[in-house]
């Protein structure tokens, strides 16, 4: 035997002597590009031997070379017979190019290898003159189809069981699903005839109120269909303090299922959408909050919310779907992304992975907002990370006529600063019911550049204009006449609801210099701020900043992920080597208590001030403000 | 080697002006100006540092006042306008602050005779006035513009602004040319947030007094202190949100439990140590009108005050 | 200056080896830079790292520890000028003064007053620390008896004033083993103070006139061999006192002039003006405090500023959580929930006691965050609300279901229904409208 180790992966492979290089690295695994089959007509497998004795004709393949490559030593790796130990170097150009995917709220495309592959195979019945095994013979099938190496496939026992009907019933015409888990390959699945281009994989975010799935055709490429619904735990506790409470006096098994329900639904309604099967998904990828997975994989969450908040697990998990329940393919694989504490969960990490931020030199800023928000800062080699309570008001909670994203929440508004006449939008553009987090900000602008309100939030009734009233209980502000509304009542936004706005912008702001702080950078080091969670589709940016929920910067600098779990969860779906760096991702991300942060207070409460009481920190917004406030003359 | 304090300042303490005098339009014997601070507290070692100003608080219905004042002042209580007067030729004070409490009587309305007595202290004392008008937003407008009408041309410093009601005292203020008190809940951050406001709707910075809010001694003091001493501190690095002088009155000094049940025979001096060691640090924090109760404590103040104003260089020493 | 934990991180191996016990160095930064963990763990830290990193955290100013036994006391160990910068650790001792012309009764019964006094403030003892003797009479053998009168009465810190290095010997020969502070050493005296100093182990005060004449004598006094110093400014007057004192702790705090890193005395006797040198030397440095004996007032007044120059700024002071009465509230009194910030629990305390309403005060625990800052951080939501009216017991303390909550806290008005099943009241936002609240809404 002898041993080739091919260059720059030091992967090392023993193989007869005689036998081809193109032979050793396919059986190692490298996928090198032989568009002639290896018959020495394309000249794409071009390699170049650093140690070792070959034979290889290179008189005869002379088109095949630049000058440059011939004064290397090229050869072609299908036409070079090995004689001795080699080191063999594949240059780049001659590895398969991989397929390259746009997920949407990613910017760059993604190299599609996923994890599971399914080949079609013909074999040779076996006969007295080639005797070898049925699973030998099998595997050496998808070995030759460009599966992997044949004795590095693992074949679980109730595989191995249908193995013999099965290939003797199907003519021995199949179709072998092969994954790649954390032991190596394995033979999940084994089908009759050619189902190859049957094979799907969905990625789930796993969020405490909704419950999102991509489902894709990893033969394409492309998204097969989507789908979404209520997280079904709903039923038991709003909120997730609630929910653990739940587990612990009735136990967990009821939320484990509803959340495997949950994401049943959604896997059901994509497939229904998209016209396929659910028996062909064969893989699942899942992106939560840390107590929502410790939920679906029904491990204690108790000691989660409690002190110390010490997460039980904290790395990537892939255990087998049907374990927990999932409705798939019976060996469909569930590969769930780590977390780093109680707030900052695999939701986060898929946000870091969507954003790209953990892959860059630049120093980054990613906020998720939800009832929660979490708040990462940093780079390729340091995060410091933080979470707190934002209070609902973003989400419409609190909010006299706040309400979530749902047709007829006005989601855009614009106020004139003479006549103080809103323009507003409704999602769906029906009459308007109530007003969302972005139509909160948006108010709250609005508000400011018109003088309404002063920089503490609080409205000027000295103001003579019908939109602005004392108010039964606080002064408020109309945005919709009660005519103009689908509910019959005037839809205001009060002082009330300005202070809970206020104070919620003021705990993000304040996260945000904590670790700003932490780090010792200033807003001028960060060169983008990513808004993640469902919030972010519709966020004015622009006013986000007016109000000073996050630092100020460039608005070309500030983006929307959108939901970063999900798009985080089809990365890591679409391609496998993403999740490696997960796991790395997870251990860099230092967590920061604002609690026990003592310069939190200070930075709270000097951002419960439109935009912050340093307004140096924000010169954009207040020259914008001041020449607001010139215009209007002092009110 | 220069062992001189050397901080590197830039900023400078705004200087207002308290009370007028016949000469600059008003009817005081004197005024004053305070702030132009470059550093710390008595710590200007090149010219005499302004020593701070002492106001004795009076009241024009004493129901709600202490009963160690009002036991120690006796019927000068009942006299708002006799009362200040002594605090002037008896108790030595340099400043006096007339606190309207009539104003909290329930469904309180006779502004006129609140301009009245305004008047009547006025032409008691030749003192610089500061004035403590209501806390009720149905009455504040009136009863700020009474005051600041009585006292115009005086240079009153009008009390107390806050973050929820500046609107009427500022427009006071504005009208009758009067500075006024901006108080925050013990937090730097609140108190420049007042400032800006405030600024926002005209009110000039050279018209503007910190009140940090300053609890009592035991009582939260721990945090006025190191309130006062970050925004003198921000003032001088040259934060003008925050530059303005401020004041220190501890309103609750004369009603906290040691003072309330101390002996009858050490009830007095209770409340005379607890405002001076209180007045005391927050002068070294940079408060520059420190208001007492207990009209004792004025004189304690003084002579301390004194102490502190005097320096003899090192140099002066070793000549010795 | 401080580092900053990013700083620290680049001057870490990134090896993130958990060999120091943390899952990063990262996290190990994080630790350095708030002072949590010692350089030493790192093992892969080369030696300039550690000189960086351990010249930040050597204190600028040296400790000294003062008598010995349960009320010995050490001073210095100061890293900042201004409290809100970090804190300031070691509150001065405030220690009376006797004088060796004085009858030994009278020495016997201040020092007794030491011994034993003591009041209780927010759950701290609060006491004086120690006697000074001051050899007024220069007599050695006055001096003498005078310190063996408190040393019979009380094992209290001393501080032991001649400069007299005979009369010193003379007392030390008593007490050299329970380390005295002597003071003091002057440019004339230094070489037979050092000598003392030397032989019983005590620290000792240097005193000069300017700082330059103190950061001269440290020099001289170290070459001596004695660096367990507190310098005394002599002051002339207050003025003079905090000019000094402040010039001194920003010399040593920057590090400028390590010289003059000694905690300060200041003995305010000599100042004409006791309580206000007292209030001064407690704010502005003054780490042994030398005074008159002082009256209750006095004390009450003393004590209470130094405890609360010397609490933790950024620490809120906590209550423990719990029900408080104030008066003898009935089954029908009210209950009114708020944090256990101190400052929040004082004031509403104080106003509710004004209002001769009795009642009870649900204290619930925000781990001393304001009601604004706890809502608004969730640590003051309805589960906390809930599990304390239970853990406290408030279902039989009164029979009606009615709980007033903070003003601040209105937000979570609904919620803490729903959790509780009690019904809120929204109270006032300032604890000054308490009274008027419950008169009208309460009374209702």
């Amino acid at each position: 035997m002898r041993t080739v180790t091919f260059l720059p992966s030091y992967r090392k492979i023993e193989v007869a002597r005689g036998s081809t290089i193109l032979d050793a690295a396919q059986r190692a695994g490298m996928n090198i590009n032989v568009v002639c089959g290896g018959q020495g007509k394309c000249g794409k497998c071009i390699v170049y031997v650093q140690v070792g004795k070959t034979e290889f004709d290179r008189q005869k393949y002379l088109q095949f070379f630049t000058e440059e490559e011939l004064a290397r030593g090229a050869c072609l790796a299908c036409e070079t017979t090995i004689q001795g130990d080699l080191q063999v170097v594949i240059p780049e150009s001659t590895l398969i190019q991989e397929q390259k995917i746009l997920i949407e709220g990613k910017e760059t495309e993604i190299e599609f290898r996923p994890a599971v592959k399914k080949y079609y195979v013909t074999l040779q019945p076996p006969t007295l003159t080639d005797p070898s095994p049925d699973l030998t013979r099998l595997l050496w099938g998808i070995q030759k189809s460009g599966g992997p190496v044949a004795e590095k496939i693992y074949v679980p026992l109730e595989v191995m069981r249908e193995i013999p009907a099965l290939l003797r019933h199907s003519d021995w015409k199949v179709s072998g699903t092969i994954a790649l888990v954390p032991g190596g390959y394995r033979l999940i699945d084994l089908q009759e005839n050619d189902t190859s281009k049957r094979i799907y994989g969905a990625a789930v975010d796993l969020g405490s109120t909704t419950v999102v799935a991509y489902l894709w055709d990893l033969v394409t490429g492309k998204v097969a269909g989507v789908a979404s619904n209520y997280n079904k735990q709903i039923s038991c506790g709003e909120d997730i303090l609630a929910r653990v409470n739940f587990a612990r006096k009735n136990g967990l098994s009821k939320l484990q299922s509803l959340a495997t329900d949950s994401i049943n639904a959604a896997l059901t309604s994509a497939s229904n959408t998209a016209g396929i099967d659910r028996e062909d998904i064969y893989e699942v990828v899942v992106a939560g909050n840390t107590v929502m997975t410790h939920m679906l994989l029904g491990i204690d969450p108790a000691y989660i919310i409690a002190e110390p908040y010490v997460p039980v697990v904290q790395r990537a998990l892939s255990v087998a779907a049907a374990r927990i329940g999932i409705a798939a393919n019976r060996n469909c694989g569930l590969f769930v992304f780590p977390a780093v504490s109680d707030f900052i969960g695999g939701d986060i990490i898929a946000d870091i992975l969507a954003c790209g931020m953990g892959e860059r030199q630049e120093i980054s800023l990613l906020i998720d907002i939800g009832t929660n928000f979490e708040v990462v800062l940093g780079n390729n080699e340091w995060m410091f990370s933080c979470a707190g309570a934002a209070g609902p008001a973003l989400e419409g909670g609190e909010v006299l006529f706040g309400m979530r994203a749902n047709p007829g929440a006005i989601e855009k508004v614009t106020i004139d600063p003479f006549t103080l006449n809103p323009t507003w939008g409704t999602i769906n553009n029906i009459k308007p019911r109530g007003i969302t987090g972005s139509g909160l900000i948006d108010t709250l602008a609005e508000l400011i550049s018109a003088c309404v309100i002063d920089r503490t939030g609080r409205i000027n009734t000295g103001i003579d204009n019908p939109r602005v009233r004392k108010g039964a209980h606080f002064p408020e502000f109309v945005v919709a006449w009660a005519r103009e509304t689908d509910i019959g009542k005037d839809i205001v936004i009060t002082e009330n609801d300005i202070k809970n706005l206020i104070m919620s912008k003021a705990s993000i702001h304040a996260a945000c210099v904590t670790l700003m702080k932490e780090a010792g950078v200033t807003r001028h080091d960060i060169t983008t701020i990513y808004f993640a969670g469902a919030f972010g589709n519709y966020l004015n940016k622009k006013n986000a900043t007016i109000i000073g929920m996050i630092p100020e910067t460039d608005i070309d600098r500030i983006k929307n992920i959108g939901n970063g779990a999900v798009t985080g969860a089809n990365i890591a779906l679409i391609n496998r080597r993403e999740r490696k760096v997960l796991d790395a991702i997870a251990g860099k991300i230092a967590y920061i208590e604002l609690n026990a942060e003592p310069s939190f207070m200070d930075d709270y409460t000097s951002s419960t001030f439109l935009p912050h009481t340093d307004l140096s920190l924000f010169p954009m917004v207040q020259a914008l403000l001041e020449s607001c406030r010139l215009r209007k003359g002092s009110g | 080697m220069g062992f001189d304090l050397q901080f590197g300042w830039t900023g400078t303490v705004s200087e207002v002006v308290l009370g007028r005098t016949r000469a600059e339009g008003g009817t005081r014997s004197v005024s004053y100006r305070i702030g132009g601070g470059t550093t710390l507290p008595f710590l200007d070692t090149d010219r005499p540092s302004p020593s701070p100003l002492i106001a004795f608080e009076c009241c024009d219905n004493p129901r709600i006042w202490s009963t160690i004042v009002r036991d120690y002042c006796g019927d000068l209580v009942n006299d708002p306008a006799e009362w200040a007067k002594t605090a002037e030729t008896v108790y030595g004070a340099d400043m006096v602050r007339l606190n309207l409490t009539s104003t909290k009587e329930r469904n309180f309305s006779d502004v006129a005779a609140l301009k009245k007595t305004v008047e009547s202290v006025l032409s008691a004392t030749t003192l610089p006035l500061i004035i403590e008008g209501s806390n009720e937003p149905k009455i504040d407008s009136e009863v700020f513009l009474a005051c600041g009408e009585a006292g115009q041309g005086e240079r009153l410093l009008l009390g107390t602004a806050e973050a929820s009601r500046y609107r009427s005292i500022a427009a006071a203020a504005l009208a009758y040319d009067h500075s006024v008190i901006a108080q925050s809940p013990i937090d730097i951050n609140l108190a420049k947030q007042l400032n800006i406001l405030l600024r926002e709707i005209g009110v000039a910075r050279d018209h503007i007094i910190i009140d940090p809010y300053t609890g009592a001694l035991g009582y939260g003091f721990e945090y006025s202190f190191s309130a006062m001493e970050r925004i003198r501190f921000s003032a001088l690095k040259g934060d003008a949100d925050l530059a303005m002088p401020m004041c220190c009155a501890p309103a609750d000094s004369l009603t906290i439990k040691e003072v309330r049940d101390a002996p009858a025979d050490a009830r007095d001096e209770m409340a005379v140590q607890w405002e001076v060691y209180t007045s005391i640090a927050a002068a070294v924090a940079g408060a520059e009108i420190i208001c007492v109760r207990h009209p004792r404590s004025v004189g304690v103040l003084k002579e301390a005050f004194a102490g502190l104003k005097s320096h003899s260089h090192s140099r002066t020493a070793e000549v010795r | 200056m401080a580092l900053k934990a990013l700083d620290i991180y680049k001057l870490l191996p990134k090896k993130n080896c958990k060999e120091c016990g943390d899952p990063t160095c990262l996290t190990f930064a994080m630790k350095l830079a708030g002072g949590k963990a010692d350089v030493d763990l790192c093992p892969y830290l080369d030696d300039e790292a550690k000189a960086v990193l351990g010249a930040t955290t050597r204190p600028p100013i040296r400790r000294v520890k003062i008598g010995v036994g349960e009320r010995a006391f050490g001073v210095g160990e100061e890293f900042v000028l201004y409290r809100h910068e970090k804190t300031f650790y070691h509150p001065p001792g405030i220690l009376f003064k006797v004088s060796d012309t004085q009858s030994a009764d009278e020495i016997t019964q201040v020092t007794i007053r030491v011994r034993d006094e003591s009041f209780t403030r927010v759950g701290t003892k609060l006491q004086f620390n120690g006697i000074a003797i001051e050899n007024a009479s220069g007599s050695k053998e006055s001096f003498a008896r005078a310190v063996a009168t408190v040393e019979e009465s009380a094992d209290l810190p001393l501080v032991l004033i001649s400069e007299n290095p005979e009369a010193l010997a003379l007392a030390l020969v008593q007490v050299g083993t329970y380390r005295p502070l002597i003071h003091a050493a002057t440019q004339d005296n230094y070489k037979a103070m050092c000598a003392l100093a030397k032989k019983h182990g005590c620290p000792m005060v240097i005193k000069a006139d300017s700082l330059e004449g103190l950061v001269s004598l440290v020099k001289d006094c170290a070459a001596e061999g004695i660096q367990k110093l507190v310098i005394d400014v002599s002051p002339q007057t207050l003025g003079d006192f905090l000019v000094k004192s402040t010039a001194a702790r920003q010399l040593a705090i920057t590090r400028k002039v390590p010289e003059l890193g000694y905690p300060v005395f200041l003995d305010t006797t000599k100042t004409g003006m006791q309580d206000a040198a007292i209030a001064l030397g407690i704010v502005k440095y003054a780490s042994v405090i030398v005074t008159n004996p002082l009256s209750p007032a006095q004390t009450k007044a003393a004590l209470t500023l130094r405890q609360n120059i010397y609490t933790d700024p950024q620490k809120p002071i906590q209550m423990n959580p719990g029900l408080y009465r104030i008066g003898s509230p009935g089954k029908d009194a009210p209950v009114l929930m708020t944090v256990n910030f101190s400052l929040t629990f004082f004031t509403l305390e104080g106003y509710l006691e004004s209002t001769r309403i009795p009642c009870f005060m649900l204290i619930v625990d925000t781990e001393g965050l304001s009601v604004l800052t706890s809502v608004a951080a969730g640590k003051l939501n309805e589960t906390l609300v809930r599990d304390s009216l239970k853990k406290f017991g408030v279902e039989n303390e009164v029979t009606h279901r009615n709980l007033i909550i903070p003003g601040y806290a209105a937000p979570l008005s609904g919620r803490i229904e729903e959790a509780t099943g009690w019904k809120v009241m929204v109270g006032p936002r300032d604890a000054a409208e308490i009274g008027e609240y419950l008169y009208t809404e309460w009374k209702k």
